[in-house]
């Protein structure tokens, strides 16, 4: 099937947008993840912190 | 029932069409009143979290668009105001703007979960579920109260706003659905009154169209007299400061003395404007006795979203708040 340049074109379009919105999505999911692993160490780095000041009383 | 223009075999669509599909103009609202109720609750969520989070509820709120246009595209072809719309117009297949819209639901939600909690990426997933399922294959169709039970899909965003910055739903973010909730009917049925026409000719039991107009105006002006002391009720209990109290006393004044106009006028007895009017101008451009139907229409957005900018104002100036 060969497809007319009109057809052509607009899925070339289309692809382009899908890809920008995939690498759009890839960095907000890196986002998130970097977000939610510096709570996590920081919720850490808190425990360890207080736990010190237990055994130190 | 006139089917929807069919879509080429091999898609022609823009990247646009697919824009199309996801409402923009509604999704204006849904994330002004999000970003409202993200803002208001005061929690501790970072700038980039509350962005990804409105972004997650925008697209989520999109979603349910292309869902609610791939399954209503017969429908809207027979209407003058959605028959440009991608299904109904033939430029985007139904199968197509149905996986849009099931992956657009599945990436938001699950992103909104992953970057804020998963209570509101559950209301978020509710709201479509409502939207598209409930209101558009159920409601729609079956009652005139339809606008009604369906409006509260409109209302969810800023409950969602307030539990991504939160993770929990207090009584002040159902304070604010419950202005959308009640601000819909009087808007969606001021709309309807002059565009009653369309609604029979697509066999959607609108109150115009099942009640007639007489019975729309009267419910109108009754839902006019709840909606707007609940609109009052955040400037006296504490939620909205002084700036919100003037907005919503002042503003509520003009919404009744609109909707006793509507009421004491025929707008809707007579069969809307000529199908010469264009679709965009069909919103506006009214006959002359159908104008407070317009006027209050048209003035139900701008109080909406002065209540929700008042809101906001005092939340981002803590000093004008009482």
């Amino acid at each position: 099937m060969r497809l007319t340049p009109e057809q052509l074109a607009a899925r070339t379009r289309r692809n382009r947008a899908l890809a920008a919105v995939l690498v759009v999505f890839i960095i907000l999911v890196f986002a998130t993840t970097i977000l939610k692993l510096q709570g996590n160490s920081d919720e850490a780095a808190a425990s360890a912190a207080r736990q010190t000041a237990a055994q130190g009383q | 029932m006139t089917p929807p223009a069919a879509a080429p075999a091999v898609s022609t669509a823009q990247p646009e069409d697919f824009f199309q599909l996801l409402k923009p103009r509604v999704m204006s609202l849904v994330i002004f009143t999000a970003v409202t109720g993200l803002v208001v609750a005061r929690g501790e969520l970072g700038w980039l979290s509350s962005a990804i989070a409105i972004l997650c509820v925008a697209v989520g709120a999109g979603a349910a668009g292309a869902l609610n246009m791939a399954l209503e595209g017969e429908t809207d072809a027979l209407m003058r105001r959605t028959r440009g719309r991608p299904v109904a117009a033939g430029r985007v297949s139904r199968n197509d703007a149905m996986t849009f819209g099931v992956v657009l639901s599945l990436f938001s939600v699950m992103l909104l979960g992953m970057a804020t909690n998963w209570l509101a990426a559950g209301l978020l997933a509710l709201t479509i579920v409502y939207y598209a399922g409930f209101y558009t294959l159920l409601l729609k169709r079956r009652t005139p109260q339809n606008i009604v039970i369906g409006g509260a899909a409109g209302a969810f965003p800023p409950v969602i706003g307030w539990a991504a910055a939160t993770g929990t739903a207090p009584w002040q973010a159902w304070l604010l659905f419950l202005i959308i909730f009640l601000w819909t009917p009087p808007h969606s049925w001021a709309l309807a009154l002059y565009s009653a026409g369309d609604y029979a000719k697509a066999g959607i039991p609108m109150m115009p169209v099942a009640r007639g107009a007489k019975s729309t105006r009267l419910q109108i002006l009754l839902y006019s007299l709840v909606f707007v002391p609940v609109a009052i009720a955040p400037g006296l209990t504490g939620l909205g400061g002084l700036i919100y109290l003037a907005v919503a006393v002042a503003g509520g004044l003009g919404f009744l003395l609109m909707a006793v106009r509507l009421w004491r006028s025929r707008a809707g007895d007579q069969p809307d404007k000529a199908e010469a009017v264009g679709r965009e101008a069909a919103l506006y451009d009214v006959r002359a006795e159908a104008k407070p139907a317009r006027n209050l229409f048209a003035f139900s957005i701008l109080y909406l979203m002065a209540l929700f900018a008042a809101l906001l104002v005092e939340s981002l100036t803590p000093t004008m708040s009482l």
